[in-house]
């Protein structure tokens, strides 16, 4: 062990070096004030020159990093071992907004690590890089990591692991913990229990005392935050213990992933539901956040089809699960009372009980919220009075529930619901057609309908492998109703927490999981929520070179909440002229094309004209096609029809 | 659930205290003249209308083009809106709605015929495709 440097002395020290320096830069400063205030009443100037600082003052200026124990050569530091276990997990990325809470995880993974396996990928914000995370774990289906600083930059990313939290996905994310912080600086960045800032939103979090238990808590870590329900997780890792050489390196072992199978349902309950199912004459399937991977996209639809019953895809909030241009994608039209109604990881499932009770149907729910420990955050719904409740995951049970349906099924059920099948055809047949009715009006208003913007889109891409990474929240159904979401990656859902920030940084996340399949990918994105950290996460896309189209839905304004607050008024009768305080973004409009230059993204706008967005598209996606990101500030009404 | 029964009685009664006060507001039966001029700042400026309906009252949620309303019977549900998506306007005097409701009649549907816009056709039949599959 090297002899510790006393901290104290060698503060001071540097302190009365910095004061002393200080104080004859004040003295010149003082000086030049005084000459400039002689100069203008025509009196002599000072004699004394104000001269720039020596190197050797800039060098005793400079407050050299905190000494740490054994500030010596070290061969094999901590994080180097962390670093081995990181790679265990089969990372491909880390999003990093540099810290010094973390500097030796940092170097190792770039010089130890060589910065492949996770690869570094700057951030601007740790909101934007948790978001990034969380975009990427559901394109790619597999977890990403993100690095911060400890205390402060676990504040600015705790919105984005709450979205993650929310939307039930997993994102590995480490912070940084200063030990023993002997610095003004970092006093405020250790913290007594720092999981505790966010654990009302995380699966589970610890701090590691040890290496060994390092890698006991990272491998536990992954291994819970994949299982269902999802969740994001966090290591709080010690400077300390990142820091200090190993003790015996060959003692140290990697452990080996075992990841656990997914939660399967009951099977006696998995029959009790087949037993409802295959004997309904009206069965429905609601899914909420149910296709982690493309094997439940293509068991939901098996299942589909082989009952011949229509698929409600949830709507904020849920993911795509089914093809929207199915013939069974929808709710069955306005004359289909279900019988049965099937809930695919549906955390609440009131209205459907709701719905069937009155006329004696059945619900069945499949959800692995029943597995939930329980939190803080209100977002696991009702308690509902379903009829067959399995605590499972939804997509590991699918198979042994449409095996279980094949068999309890009679040999007249092909020729009965093959007639159900082609009355719910064509019921959503004509829902469609009213559906692009509808998409005429305002077809060549300016600014942009919200339909008009999506058509034109589809017709751009119709041709490529695309993915639409952003959420729809604020584009209705139409991203749905206008683009054939055929495959599983598609579309990449919402937030979860419905908060505003997500859409673009998450975006970002999404393209770059993409990017490795030669996919394109798109992005609409609210023109509020790109003020957040949506800016920034662009910087990321152009250093990354990660293809992405932004499309700012620029109705400058937060238009939702006009409404709210405009209802308000008129409950107390105090007149609605005023209501756009405080919910519009404009004088001056901000220019978001000029904004993305500045990042170094190609970007044009603001378009308001209809004719014009076309030819934008074109010239954008190109760049998208080459390899790089790109932005289109569109002018657009508040909202789409519905 | 005997509480519930009464509520909803109340509810009931609330409401249709609030229809029949709104339409006698309205003078029921009797039209008021409006004016489209007035009513163009009063849709876009005054009760901001065009945040949910689009600043062509046809672009949005929901639609007002073509406005299907009676008079009266516009002036009535927007006094009192029983919608969750649609706040009533209480104090919007009915002079005032009668001019917005002169203006959103003055504005011409914007709504081509399917076949004049053979993107939105294109995607109607190749969604029928895509469903027959």
């Amino acid at each position: 062990m090297a002899k510790r440097v006393d901290s104290t002395s060698a503060g001071s020290v540097d302190r009365r070096k910095f004061l002393k320096g200080a104080a004859a830069g004040a003295a010149g400063a003082a000086s030049a004030i005084a000459g400039t205030a002689s100069a203008q009443q025509g009196a002599p100037a000072s004699t004394r020159p104000v001269t720039r600082p020596t190197e050797a003052d800039a060098r005793a200026d400079f407050v050299p990093p905190e000494p740490r124990p054994g500030a010596q050569f070290i061969r094999h530091p901590g994080s180097d071992y962390m670093v081995d276990v990181l790679k265990a997990l089969d990372f491909d990325y880390v999003a990093v907004n540099p810290g010094s809470a973390f500097e030796g995880l940092h170097e190792s993974l770039i010089n130890h690590g060589g910065n492949r396996k996770p690869e570094i990928l700057t951030v601007l914000h740790e909101e934007a890089g948790a978001a990034m995370a969380h975009g990427y774990a559901k394109a790619a289906g597999k977890p990403m990591m993100t690095l911060m600083h400890g205390t402060v930059g676990l504040l600015h990313a705790s919105m984005g692991l709450f979205h993650a939290w929310c939307d039930r996905v997993p994102v590995f994310a480490i912070v940084g913990q200063p030990r023993n912080p002997t610095s003004v600086i970092n006093r405020p960045h250790s913290a007594q229990d720092m999981g505790s800032i966010v654990r009302d939103f995380m699966k589970m979090d610890d701090e590691p005392t040890n290496l060994d238990v390092f890698a006991n808590i990272a491998m536990r870590a992954y291994t819970i935050g994949l299982t269902p329900p999802r969740g994001p997780t966090l290591l709080v890792v010690d400077s300390e213990l990142q820091e200090a050489p190993i003790p015996d390196p060959a003692k140290l072992t990697v452990p080996r992933l075992s990841m656990p199978s997914m939660p399967q349902g009951d099977s006696g309950a998995v029959k009790e539901a087949a037993r409802l199912l295959a004997s309904a004459e009206r069965p429905l399937i609601r899914t909420g956040k149910l296709a982690r991977t493309s094997a439940g996209w293509d068991r939901l639809l098996e299942l589909a089809e082989l009952l011949q019953t229509p698929v409600d895809v949830g709507g904020y909030g849920s993911w795509q699960d089914f093809p929207s241009w199915h013939a069974l994608y929808g709710s069955g039209g306005a004359d289909y009372r279900p019988d049965v109604i099937l809930g695919l990881e549906i955390n609440d499932m009131t209205p459907s009980v709701r719905g069937v009770r009155a006329t004696g149907g059945k619900t069945i729910s499949i959800c692995s919220e029943y597995l939930s420990q329980g939190h803080n955050i209100h977002d696991f719904g009702n308690y509902s009075e379903v009829d067959v409740a399995i605590a499972a995951d939804g997509e590991a049970t699918l198979p042994s529930l449409i095996e279980e349906i094949r068999k309890q099924s009679p040999s007249s059920a092909a020729r009965v619901r093959s007639a159900r099948g082609a009355q719910i055809a064509a019921a959503h047949k004509a829902i469609r057609e009213s559906e692009i009715d509808a998409a005429r009006y305002g077809w060549n208003s300016g600014p942009v309908s919200v339909p008009r913007m999506v058509a034109e889109l589809g017709r751009q891409i119709q041709n490529d492998d695309w993915a639409i990474v952003s959420g729809h929240q604020f584009t209705g159904q139409w991203q749905r109703r206008l683009l054939n979401h055929d495959k599983f990656y598609r579309y990449n859902g919402d937030s979860g927490g419905f908060g505003i920030g997500y859409d673009t940084p998450a975006s970002v996340g999404g393209a770059l999981a993409h990017r490795e399949h030669g996919r394109l990918p798109i992005a609409i994105v609210g023109d509020g929520d790109f003020n957040f950290v949506g800016a920034g996460a662009l910087w990321t896309a152009a250093h990354h070179k990660i293809p992405l189209l932004v499309i700012v839905h620029n109705n400058r304004a937060y238009h939702a909440e006009v409404m709210l607050v405009q209802r308000t008024a008129s409950r107390r009768g105090r007149g609605n002229d005023m209501v756009d305080i405080g919910n519009v973004i404009r004088d001056p409009a901000p220019d978001y094309a000029k904004i993305a230059q500045g990042y170094g993204v190609y970007a044009e706008g603001p378009i308001t004209d209809p004719a014009a967005l076309a030819p934008a598209l074109e010239r954008a996606l190109a760049r998208v096609r080459a390899g790089e990101p790109a932005l289109l500030d569109v002018i657009s009404q508040p909202r789409g029809p519905t | 659930m005997k509480n519930r029964r009464r509520a909803t009685v109340a509810c009931a009664a609330l409401a249709a205290g609030i229809l029949v006060g709104a339409t006698l507001s309205a003078q029921q039966g009797q039209t008021v003249a409006g004016d489209a001029a007035r009513g163009k700042p009063l849709f876009a400026d005054t009760f901001n209308c065009y945040a949910c309906h689009g600043f062509d009252a046809q672009s949005g949620e929901r639609r007002l083009v073509p406005l299907n309303y009676t008079q009266e019977g516009f002036i009535t549900f927007v006094q009192s809106s029983p919608l969750p998506n649609m706040p009533a306007f209480p104090d919007a005097s009915p002079q005032q709605l009668a001019d917005i409701y002169a203006y959103i009649r003055t504005i011409p549907a914007d709504a081509p015929a399917l076949g004049d816009v053979p993107l939105l056709r294109e995607i109607l039949e190749r969604k029928a495709r895509v469903a027959a599959e």
